[in-house]
């Protein structure tokens, strides 16, 4: 059987490299790809498999055809003047795009998985800027890896194997040249694969605001150092930090969840993008970068296909077919019960959101459009199945680092199951016939 | 060095080592056997050391203690490290160098491979620990470097 | 006695709600899921033994879960997967979701943990 190497679509960092052997039915020998991604290409026989349109009846799910699904969602929309749709980081770009076309029809309000994640560091970066980096410069020169807020070893499982063991293009030497600094307060796995040069941070909860700040100011000074300690974390490692990180040739920092949860407003993201700037501007021969790490694979994908269509990145208001300004993004909307249903594709808000956001939710119509059960399957009305992107069908995906990657076949979804596009599209049509 | 305490150390170099601690060291690393520090065995005052070495080492005269190297099929959750990090990989599957999946099939010298979403161990042969010289001879990376600490090196 | 702590939910390849789900098995989801992470000493403090579970309770709603100790945990927290159980005590600040950082009051309970169906009811009911 011959083996394939295909992307992975399992998280953000789409392994491009895992080897998967298959008859066409079955992916039965899976080489390379980590616990969560194995599940990945598992899901096509997964026990939660969706298979069937389902409407509800009387409180229970029922296996309808795809006419009867169709009309009941042309139902719902009919009485909905002011419809929510949300997910869309585990489609393809090519669904993303018709997701934003099916709500600008609607009049409806699109948002991604990235407002609960990233989203607002985009947003930041819009007016200040942010220097990116892509997973090859790091696997290839990088010196310096930060992971602020992240558990990698995780939440990523491979992102460690490549960014601090591999050796890259120019050197031959790996994990020895290069070191990783661990700002968390939980002594977590990823903590496992220091050694002596390495620093591990353990900052006290919340206080990342104050280390930024300290940081900023310190190292625009020349050969400053501190004299006490900051947001928990000891002067020594402190100095250590700074030396690092003003005297790396190719740093690169990932912000995870840690950082960007902890703390609400967007002043963190401002003060976080401007230390690199800093320390770029200083810097004399090398540069400082940043890296965002997000859950699911296509997050960035829905921000750069909703920027180059809209000008922005999400939580897009539409209106008379048209984009109007919002302040609003799918939290509030939701909070504020100001939705009359629900179209979520390929996520699990209810799993994700408070139970007082999900209450909401579940008391205006939701339609879902997934591959899989989820809890959010388990209290929609209407539920459409679709196919596996990257498994069951092509796409274009793009990585944490906002590189476009091309998502491949390898399999035939269940016959009579359509991509998450298709399912939009006819969608789409089944509004168009009056 | 806890072997070092039950050698006659008297550096007397009948085993062929300069010193006491050289051979313990070689012993620890399975080079040469107890029965080659010829006084332990033959003078009777060494007797107790000689039981509590064998003891240790749990092999009967001759016969020493095998290297495993286990890995915890619970703990793994498949990053990958260990088939990057181990240097005999590294040399052998080229993909490695840059992080990637080796190729399948496997090269005949390789480690690890991570399939099915767990690492497995392919063959020991070529672990640096049997194969190498000096100080490449206590490699460990790949138990240091495990994350989910699932790699363990033993003697058996 | 209550005791003052924080929650911080996170995401975790062996707690994965994903991986659960396509289990398709509603106890392993709720044996995996509906449980928190906390410090030895807590769970000392919390005069706590192994058959009890912990309840968490804040503004935004109570949860009983499973407790396991880890040490590696800090003191005064507790670690959640994310899952429709954590989902019960968080809440929207300043137009954000809070997962890290939520304060609660901890006590130790005889009672069990809620089932996946009965969470899923409790959001359905009007
Ligand atoms: S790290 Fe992510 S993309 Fe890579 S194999 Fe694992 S799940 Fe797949
Ligand atoms: S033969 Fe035994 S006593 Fe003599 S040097 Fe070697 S180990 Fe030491
Ligand atoms: S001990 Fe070294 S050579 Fe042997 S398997 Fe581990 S990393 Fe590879
Ligand atoms: S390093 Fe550890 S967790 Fe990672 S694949 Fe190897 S054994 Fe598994």
């Amino acid at each position: 059987m011959a083996m394939e190497r295909i992307p992975c679509t399992g998280c953000s960092l789409l392994c491009d490299d895992v080897l998967i052997g298959t008859d066409g039915i079955f992916i039965d020998k899976i080489y390379g790809a980590c616990l969560k991604g194995k599940e990945r290409f598992n899901q096509p026989i997964a026990e939660n498999r969706l298979t069937s349109p389902m409407i509800r009846k009387n409180g229970k799910l029922e296996n309808v055809s795809w006419d009867v699904a169709l009309e009941k969602i042309k139902q719902i929309l009919a009485n909905s003047s002011r419809p929510l749709l949300y997910g869309f980081s585990t489609s393809s770009c090519e669904a993303q795009l018709k997701g934003i076309k099916l709500a600008k029809k609607i009049n409806g309000f699109i948002d991604s998985n990235s407002i609960i994640c990233q989203g607002k560091v985009l947003n930041v970066a819009k007016e200040i800027g942010m220097t990116l980096t892509t997973l090859a410069e790091v696997i290839n020169k990088t010196d310096l890896i930060i992971l602020w807020g992240s558990n990698a070893a995780a939440s990523i499982p491979r992102l460690l194997n490549k960014i601090l063991f591999s050796r890259g293009k120019f050197r031959m030497t790996g994990r020895e040249i290069k070191t990783i600094i661990i700002i968390d307060p939980v002594k977590t796995a990823s903590f496992g694969v220091m050694q002596l040069r390495d620093v591990a941070l353990h900052i006290e909860h919340g206080k990342d605001l104050e280390l930024i700040r300290v940081l900023k100011e310190e190292c625009c000074k020349k050969d400053s150092v501190l004299e006490k300690s900051v947001a928990g974390i000891d002067k020594e490692e402190l100095n250590r930090l700074l030396l690092n990180l003003v005297g790396a040739e190719n740093g690169v920092i990932f912000v995870g969840q840690g950082i960007l949860r902890t703390h609400s407003d967007d002043n963190i993201i401002k003060e976080l993008l401007e230390l690199v700037q800093l320390i770029n501007s200083r810097q004399e021969k090398g540069r400082m970068s940043l890296a965002l790490l997000g859950g699911h694979y296509n997050m960035i994908g829905f921000e750069q296909v909703a920027l180059s269509i809209t000008g922005k990145n999400h939580s897009l208001q539409f209106s008379d077919n048209n984009l109007i300004e919002t302040k609003d993004t799918i939290i509030n909307k939701i909070e504020k019960d100001d939705f009359d249903c629900s179209i979520i594709v390929g996520t699990d808000p209810i799993s994700h959101f408070p139970f007082s956001l999900s209450k909401n939710m579940a008391s205006k119509p939701i339609i879902c459009i997934d591959n899989r059960k989820s809890a959010t399957s388990d209290i929609a009305d209407v539920i459409l199945p679709s196919a596996i992107t990257g498994i069951e069908c092509e796409g274009l995906a793009y990585r944490f680092d906002h590189v476009p990657m091309q998502l491949k076949k390898v399999l035939d979804p269940p016959s009579g199951i359509p991509t998450d596009e298709e399912v939009l599209n006819q969608i789409i049509q089944k509004l168009d016939v009056s | 060095m806890e072997l070092y305490k039950y050698l006659p150390q008297t550096n007397c170099k009948k085993c062929g080592k300069p010193t006491c601690m050289s051979f313990a060291l070689e012993l620890l690393q399975g080079k040469v056997k107890i029965s080659d520090c010829t006084p332990l065995i033959e003078e009777v005052k060494y007797k107790e050391k000689y039981e509590a070495l064998k003891e240790l080492l749990g092999g009967e005269g001759g016969k020493e203690k095998q290297l495993h190297i286990e890995i915890d099929e619970d703990l793994c959750d498949g990053c990958g490290i260990c088939v990057t990090a181990c240097p005999v990989n590294a040399r052998y599957c080229p993909p490695t160098l840059s992080g990637k999946a080796p190729d399948v099939p496997h090269d005949k010298h390789q480690l690890f491979e991570v399939k099915d979403g767990k690492c497995v161990l392919l063959n020991l042969e070529h672990c640096r620990r049997l194969e190498a010289g000096g100080r490449e001879r206590e490699c460990r990376v790949c138990e240091i470097y495990c994350p989910r600490e699932a790699i363990e090196i033993i003697y058996i | 006695m209550p005791m003052k702590m924080i929650v911080n939910i996170v995401r975790m390849v062996d707690h994965d709600q994903a991986k659960e789900f396509a289990f398709g098995d509603e106890k392993s989801l709720k044996e995996n899921l509906g449980i928190g992470f906390i410090n030895p000493s807590d769970f000392e403090k919390l005069g706590l033994v192994k058959s009890l579970r912990i309840k968490l309770s804040n503004s935004f709603g109570d949860i009983i879960i499973e407790q396991e100790q880890d040490e590696n945990v800090p003191e005064g927290t507790v670690l959640m997967p994310v899952s429709i159980w954590s989902n019960q005590i968080t809440g929207v600040e300043k137009d954000e979701i809070q997962y890290k950082n939520i304060e609660v009051e901890v006590e130790a309970t005889r009672d069990p943990v809620p089932e996946y169906k009965d969470l899923i009811l409790k959001i359905k009911e009007k």
